[in-house]
């Protein structure tokens, strides 16, 4: 078990940052998604064991959160969100400084640091100075010093901010080969949605302190089985009407023959092609319309936003 | 970026205890900082001191020795050839290797330290804070405390490369010229040169001066630049703390005669006082005078000390590692 949370909750003062979050995750590729001001931030400073929870319990790869607060950071590396970088340092001697605190000796910490910096493709770089680094190479780097003692377990805050598209699409192709071949588990905080899809098979929402839903991606976004997406040559308005006589909902049209539907229940997609024979048109592509991560979020939001707001 | 030019690879290994991070700390600064000119050349200035006492001494002997040197013309002062030689045999007393020998080098080399600390503390510490290294070391499975630490021992490093490694050095010279000086402890007495006390016991009261030097410049440092970050007002800060508060200590005591404990104000004073306790100098002969107890400046200093560990926890504790 990667993480297990036990109705964890915790309060700044008089503001209650999560609300009794109880998880269940598996080893693997997480997301952790969530607005600003989820409680995102206060998570990943408990799953490291630099905060305490204020109430609850939880354990990290069989650690409790309560006691092992540096055991636990021994066993996962952590990959900010700021530079955090020393100043004055060599690629090279930063990795394996890290590798030193982390606890390795210091020879070893050494072989490591150049080991990993060629893995990440920064072996040219492993001289330079912190300061000479461009912001992919940073982002690289501080990947590097979360490796460096082969953790089982990586917290990655936001890793592609700042990078290109042919770094972060490099970055994510790492962070896939990582947790693939070699078994890495992962939670990783981002607001780029993408990144959590290509990378994640699981995922985590969060919301003003709760746990909105979590499990696997495939999952969470297959649950909307009554949305399609249609493909017509030439689609025309009375199509279109006679669509919506049946009760069918039209979410989007794009001018171009392509429609995204609401079916109503008992409807068969045959009903698709009979209409489109009335009208004398060529249904060219027809499709469950799976809800993405970007929509699965926001009506997720959305929908506790308005419960939230519900008068009991 | 390319295909990566190795596979992954897993290591298998003991990890070490979190308090075997400390010197890593440590050292790393001290790297950033010897990189620097700046600090060279401060180092050689503090040098120059020590070669000055280390051959001070052969050279008053051979200046004594040598009846024409007394006759010597000082701008227009004209002193008397026994005035000349009095001075000489009073500097040569000084520089004999005895506890005013140590407590006069401490003194100086001290002043050196200070203006090198204020100029380092940006570099050793402050950097941490300004550019956000910090939550790179908090991340990791050590303590606040191995960090702080870590950041102290770098800079007691830099006092005792200053401060006492020379000063063993002196210790190692009057040795080495009479190994009696360093087995006998009443070699002073003996030989009816002053009462300070030689042996192992000067030894161990050269250790605990460096100590003290170490031990207080390194919590002020570290807490100083953690909280000013940048030299410039790292250097206003120190300015204030030993030259500011001896002045008004000063001021206090010897012009408006307040109560003598006003000098405990004066931390640089309290320093050199309980180093010269630990040199076993006579409280009577410290100059200038009144001087507070020993004691009280022990206490000044253990309480600068414990304020300075308070902030940097708290200090410390407010870093975001995780935003």
């Amino acid at each position: 078990m990667f993480i297990q949370l036990d109705h964890i909750s915790h309060w700044y003062g008089k503001h209650q940052a999560l609300r009794d979050v109880s998880l269940e995750l598996e080893s693997g590729r997480i997301g952790l998604l969530g607005p600003n001001g989820a409680g995102k931030s206060t998570l990943m400073k408990i799953l490291l064991g630099l905060l305490p929870p204020s109430s609850g319990t939880g354990q990290v790869l069989g650690r409790d959160l309560l006691h092992a607060g540096i055991e636990l950071r021994r066993l996962i590396g952590y990959m900010p969100e700021a530079d955090a970088l020393v100043s004055g340092l060599r690629g090279a001697d930063y990795v394996a400084l890290a590798g030193e605190l982390y606890g390795m000796p210091r020879k070893q910490a050494l072989r490591r640091a150049h080991e990993v910096l060629t893995y990440l493709d920064l072996g040219e770089a492993r001289y330079r100075r912190l300061e000479e680094y461009s912001t992919g190479m940073k982002q690289r780097l501080k990947l590097a010093q979360a490796l460096v003692h082969d953790p089982p377990a990586l917290l990655l805050d936001e890793p592609t901010s700042g990078m290109d598209p042919a770094g972060r699409e490099a970055m994510l192709d790492l962070l896939v080969r990582l947790g693939q071949d070699h078994g890495k588990a992962m939670l990783l905080s981002t607001h780029l949605l993408g990144d959590i899809e290509r990378v994640c098979d699981a995922v985590v929402i969060l919301h003003e302190g709760r746990v909105l839903c979590h499990g696997p991606v495939h999952e969470l976004c297959r649950r909307r089985q009554n949305r399609y997406r249609l493909l017509v040559q030439e689609a025309n308005e009375a199509f279109l009407d006679e669509l919506r006589l049946e009760g069918v909902q039209v979410l989007n049209d794009n001018g171009r023959g392509e429609l995204r539907v609401a079916v109503p229940p008992g409807w068969t997609t045959r009903a698709f092609f009979v209409l489109a024979d009335h009208h004398s048109l060529v249904v060219r592509g027809l499709q469950v319309d799976d809800e993405d991560l970007e929509e699965l979020f926001h009506r997720m939001v959305t929908e506790n936003g308005t419960s939230a707001n519900r008068p009991a | 970026m390319t295909a990566p030019l190795l596979h992954y690879r897993a290591w298998q290994g003991e990890f070490r205890r979190p308090i075997c991070s400390v010197w890593p700390i440590a050292r790393v600064a001290l790297c950033v900082l010897l990189r620097r000119k700046l600090f060279w050349v401060l180092y050689s200035f503090a040098m120059l001191l020590f070669l000055m006492f280390f051959f001070g001494y052969y050279l008053f002997a051979w200046a004594e020795s040598r009846p024409e040197l007394a006759k010597i013309q000082i701008g227009k002062a004209n002193p008397s050839q026994q005035q000349v030689q009095e001075f000489f045999r009073k500097t040569r007393g000084i520089l004999n290797g005895g506890q005013d020998t140590f407590s006069v080098f401490f003194s100086y080399q001290g002043a050196m330290v200070i203006v090198t600390l204020a100029l380092a503390g940006s570099t050793l510490v402050g950097g941490d804070f300004a550019s956000r290294g910090l939550p790179f070391y908090l991340a990791k499975p050590i303590s606040r405390w191995h960090y702080i630490g870590g950041k102290c021992l770098a800079v007691a490093v830099v006092v005792m490369l200053m401060t006492t490694v020379p000063a063993l050095g002196l210790y190692g010279q009057h040795a080495f010229d009479d190994w009696e000086y360093a087995v006998n402890p009443d070699y002073f007495l003996d030989y009816g040169l002053s009462r300070s006390p030689a042996g192992l016991p000067l030894l161990l009261g050269v250790l605990g001066h460096g100590c003290i030097f170490a031990v207080v410049l390194s919590l002020l440092l570290v807490a100083t630049a953690s909280w000013m970050r940048r030299t410039i007002p790292l250097i206003m800060v120190w300015m204030s703390l030993f030259f500011f508060l001896r002045l008004v200590a000063r001021l206090l005591v010897e012009g408006l005669k307040y109560d003598v404990r006003w000098r405990l104000l004066d931390l640089w004073n309290d320093m050199c006082l309980v180093g010269q306790w630990c040199l076993s100098i006579d409280h009577e002969g410290i100059r200038p005078l009144p001087q507070p107890e020993y004691w009280e400046a022990g206490v000044a200093l253990a309480g600068v000390c414990i304020a300075c560990l308070i902030y940097l926890s708290r200090r410390t504790r407010a870093v975001e590692v995780v935003r």
